[in-house]
């Protein structure tokens, strides 16, 4: 597993041209990250119903709503749960540095972010060993397109998220400790085309700083 | 006695009960408590075949059936628990088999993790604690817990509203912790010392993996230990777990050697399990085990083995610091919380704790900056009050195992403080010192030290959690002192096998060149047996001593420790500074913190407190919020000139601090992440930058109703209110929030901001002003204060 440190400079605004010494920090802030913290994932494969109102997945009755989920899914018979975490760990250091250096601070929080995501690189790595010959969809996650963030509570149940991570949701849907992910993966037969990223499915699109200076996260 | 069945022989507990009523049609994610009510014969059956199968306690169906779960599913606490645990009584009526009340955690994580305070999470499990009792629970068994703190209140709930035994376990990973870090010798120590019957580790892993942190548990409890693991690991396809009845049983068997006595499984587990397990003990006997009998004090994440010398840090303390006092008074936790940081990364193992000054309430201040001060610094620590109350609220907030500072020789102050000590499980100072004063000789002082040793362990207090302080006197004013100080040390040290404590500093008090006395006592000291010296960590030779003491008492194995400590890290972070004439505008530009302050303190000589910030400080934070607003300077960049700013302010402070005056404060207002919104870096972003302005900012912190906005907006006659919201499901909140202010006849002015707000939302909700990042907070706070 690899932190990105171009991921993280993206996520403080400095992706293009970052200064020497702030690439030079990130790097170092990145190192103490990856030897203090592991992300933690787990995931489970339900079977898919395409209805009218969505895709269900079976097992776990959850119905996944939506232009997103129906066009990502279309051609799986399969969709995997997945959550990723740094757990408390992180935030007890992000909290110690916040006491500590905000500068610094806001440097792991970035870093976090990117830690979090190899996190769930390495999950679906993982899972694409695990069912040779099968197809991944893009990862999406509730928040992202029109796939509802209130469906976060059912997803965790599904995963027994506490038990197995850690992880719980507050009734306004956040998940805690706070640098979780959670997402869908669809798993089919063919070749899958369907892509999630970029601008038009994000749900920051009206506030993002970048695309207003018209950049992308590249995401 | 009531809890001997857990003491005396081996116990056959019971299996899973979410992943058996899975098996017989209860989705994944539902709620399994309704069932008490809906399908009592599916329950009943699975407790029957659970007593058949060999289990001598069940657990009753009530994980989850606390008041936070069950707030909208229409059900009282009392009313699923009692249901619960009446179907498992009738299940098993007759059979010889013990009802356990199940309490598992809560599903909202507590502070500072999340926004559960831990009297909350006290009050949740006392209900159910009650009601379980009162139903015919035979115990309570407090389970898959990963936050001591959690785990801590409710045990307390349990052996303060109950009569019942109480076993607690715990849920670790492969790495030896818990999800929040929580190390097994933490857990052990911990409940032990705060009157736990039994303690474990259940789910998370199966028996093989969880055998070598087992064995660890062995040897850091004296209780009785449970195991209940999973069956292995589940599949991700159809959720089945990967360990057969036989597996299971064959890997679970070398814990009975390590010296568990408790045995049962968890997730995965069924009552084929359960009727192996019995099978493979019967006849079996418990295995004698050694307990390591070390002095300890911990937090969940940092364990403390009084092993070798440990350092205590003496600098949260008001005596003699005007700063400290000031930042009491003001209710600043967080310049207390700073200088606890400095003391840890300097390398303290201990922080002393001390908040007691005239006009502050220890008994509120206390524990408050307990929790403070454990919400970031993972060190243990040192309760130092001579108010029993206060200790008492300050022991019951700390999540860990606390040392408490002190008790002497007078049998009042014993029988006072030494029950809350016992019931807390603490370590505890004892001063050698009674009413006639401190004994002149080392015989006298050791005297002392045996009546309070006869006196802890009459309270049952075991001996490596006393520690004896016998008094460092100033050596200048009795000269011969110093000697007998060091007999009475070596005394309690080999004669009693005690540790002991010294506040090391006082030695040279009156003295030049003070550092060179002090240290020389400390070696000395050490020497003679000193284990816990009271120092402030910030001074390099104090530490030097130690680390040196460390490598020639073969603690520090191979002198690494030593070796690295002068060879030197590569130097972190910031650019050098440049050679000679940097200006002080300069060092704020560059983000420069130490040559910004000492820059300040030169210019102090020559002009005044305003001068220095209207003249300097704020035109140099411009000049980079500018750059910023340009895109040519990034947040981290902006962020540590804001720091080097705030080590400006911190010389200001001290130089108005000594001459009395008002400090310089520009403006208050008050910041806020609204309800339901736990993120708050933005805002603290926001409160760092302002504060470097010299704005007096009021932080509420994170997850803020509406009504505490308001009651602070009034109790403080504020003008400027910020709010932040990160998510979309909380502006809501927010939009309520500003609501609410402008109810006042006065309404404060507002400002928002946060990832999803938009000056389009901003301007619906009513806010005066949207706030893009924290530099045009500074702006709004400029229109606003003028």
């Amino acid at each position: 597993m690899k932190l990105d440190i171009m991921e993280a400079l993206r996520y403080l605004g400095a992706g293009s041209s970052p200064p020497e010494v702030l690439r030079r920090d990130m790097e170092q802030i990145a190192d103490q990250l990856t030897a203090a913290v592991r992300p933690r994932y787990a995931y489970r494969v339900f079977s898919t119903v395409h209805e009218e109102r969505g895709v269900l997945l079976r097992e776990a009755g959850i119905l996944l709503t939506g232009r997103s989920a129906a066009r990502m899914l279309a051609q799986c018979d399969q969709a995997v749960l997945l959550i990723c975490t740094l757990g408390a760990g992180f935030e007890t250091m992000l909290r110690a540095e916040q006491a500590r250096d905000m500068a610094r601070a806001v440097m792991l929080d970035a870093c976090g972010s990117a830690w979090v995501e190899s996190g769930c690189n390495a999950a679906e790595e993982e899972l694409a060993a695990r069912f040779p010959g099968r197809y991944l969809t893009d990862r999406f996650s509730p928040g992202y397109g029109d796939l509802p963030l209130a469906l976060q509570p059912a997803i965790c149940a599904a995963l027994d998220a506490g038990r197995r991570v850690g992880v719980q949701v507050t009734d306004s849907f956040l998940m805690n400790p706070s640098k979780s992910v959670t997402a869908v993966i669809g798993l089919s037969d063919r070749p899958q085309q369907a892509r999630i990223r970029g601008c038009a499915y994000c749900s920051m699109r009206e506030t993002c700083t970048l695309r207003k200076g018209g950049k992308s996260c590249a995401l | 006695m009531h809890s001997d069945f857990l003491k005396n022989d081996i116990l056959i507990l019971d299996g899973a009960m979410g992943t058996v009523l899975q098996q017989r049609g209860l989705p994944p994610g539902g709620q399994p408590e309704l069932l008490n009510l809906t399908e009592p014969e599916l329950l009943d059956s699975v407790y029957q075949e659970y007593a058949d199968a060999g289990s001598q306690v069940v657990y009753a169906n009530t994980f989850g059936a606390n008041g936070l779960k069950l707030q909208r599913t229409g059900h009282s606490v009392d009313e699923i628990v009692t249901a619960a645990v009446t179907i498992a009584k009738q299940a098993v009526a007759g059979l010889g088999v013990r009802v356990a009340l199940d309490m598992g955690p809560l599903g909202e994580l507590l502070e500072p993790m999340g926004s559960l305070p831990f009297e909350r999470a006290y009050e949740l499990f006392r209900e159910m604690a009650v009601a379980g009792e009162k139903a015919g629970a035979d115990l309570v068994a407090i389970e898959t817990m990963t936050d001591l703190y959690e785990a801590k209140a409710a045990l307390l709930a349990v052996k303060e509203n109950t009569d019942l035994p109480v076993l607690v376990t715990m849920s670790f990973d492969e790495t030896g912790r818990t999800f929040t870090g929580c190390t097994v010798a933490s857990m052990a120590r911990t409940l032990e010392g705060l009157g736990a019957d039994a303690v474990g580790l259940n789910c998370s892993l199966g028996p093989d993996k969880l055998a070598p942190l087992l064995a660890e548990l062995c040897r850091n409890t004296r209780l009785p230990v449970v195991a209940k693991p999973n069956a292995g690991l589940p599949d991700p396809v159809d959720g089945h777990y990967d360990m057969g009845p036989e597996a299971f049983v064959e890997a679970l068997l070398p814990c009975l050697d390590a010296g568990v006595t408790i045995f049962g499984g968890c997730c995965g587990t069924s009552p084929e399990y359960i009727r192996r397990l019995a099978q493979a003990l019967n006849g079996k006997k418990p295995v004698p085990r050694t307990y390591d009998a070390v002095s300890f004090v911990c937090s969940p994440v940092t364990p403390c083995r009084v092993d070798g010398v440990r350092v205590i840090g003496e600098r949260i303390n008001p005596t003699g610091k005007k700063r400290f006092q000031q930042a009491l008074l003001e209710n600043d936790l967080d310049y207390i919380l700073d200088v606890g940081v400095q003391q840890e990364d300097a390398g303290a193992d201990i922080l002393d704790v001390n908040v007691g000054f005239p006009g502050v309430n220890e008994v509120e201040m206390l524990p408050r900056v307990v929790k403070k001060l454990q919400s970031t610094i993972s060190l243990p620590l040192q309760l130092d009050s001579s108010n029993p109350d206060a200790l008492e609220a300050g022991l019951r907030v700390y999540n860990g195992k606390a040392a408490v500072n002190s008790v002497n020789g007078e049998p009042e102050v014993l029988d006072r403080i030494l029950p809350i000590i016992k019931k807390y499980g603490a370590s505890v100072v004892g001063l050698t010192l009674d009413k006639n004063g401190i004994p002149q000789t080392a015989e006298g002082r050791v005297a002392i030290a045996r009546r309070i040793l006869d006196a802890a362990l009459s309270y049952g207090i075991p001996r490596e959690d006393l520690w004896i302080d016998c008094l460092t006197l100033t050596v200048s004013a009795q000269q011969d002192q110093a000697v007998e100080t060091l007999k009475a040390v070596e005394t309690v040290h080999r004669e009693l096998g005690l540790q002991t404590v010294l506040g090391v500093s006082n030695i040279s008090f009156g003295l030049p060149n003070r550092p060179l006395i002090t240290q020389n006592f400390l070696i000395q000291a050490m020497h003679a047996g000193l284990t816990l010296p009271i120092i402030n960590p910030n001074q390099k030779e104090m530490l030097d001593a130690v680390a040196a003491f460390r490598v020639l008492s073969g603690e520090d194995r191979e002198c690494r420790t030593y070796v690295a400590r002068f060879t030197g890290e590569p130097a972190l972070v910031q650019a050098a500074p440049a050679a000679g004439n940097l200006t002080l505008d300069d060092a704020i530009i560059r983000g420069l913190k130490a040559e910004a302050g000492k820059l300040a303190k030169a210019a102090l000589e020559t002009e005044d407190e305003l001068s220095l910030v209207e003249g300097h400080l704020i035109p140099a934070l411009d000049r980079v919020g500018e750059g910023y607003e340009q895109g040519k300077v990034f947040l981290p960049q902006l962020l540590s000139a804001a720091q080097a700013a705030q080590s400006v302010f911190e010389v200001i402070r001290v130089s108005i601090a000594q001459k009395g005056g008002a400090p310089v404060k520009k403006g208050r207002l008050v910041i806020a992440t609204v309800k339901g919104d736990i993120h708050d870096i933005g805002k603290n972003i926001v409160k760092t930058v302002l504060e470097n302005y010299g704005y007096e900012v009021l932080d509420l912190g994170r997850d803020v109703s509406p009504e505490t906005i308001l009651k602070a907006v009034q109790e403080q006659d504020i003008r400027l209110v910020g709010l932040s919201a990160l998510m979309t499901t909380t502006l809501p909140a927010m939009e309520e929030t500003i609501r609410l202010l402008q109810t006042l006849p006065e309404p404060p002015i507002t400002f928002v901001g946060g990832a999803v707000v938009t000056p389009e939302y901003a301007r619906q909700m009513g806010a005066d002003y949207y706030a893009k990042d924290a530099r045009q907070s500074v702006e709004i706070a400029r229109k606003v204060f003028g």
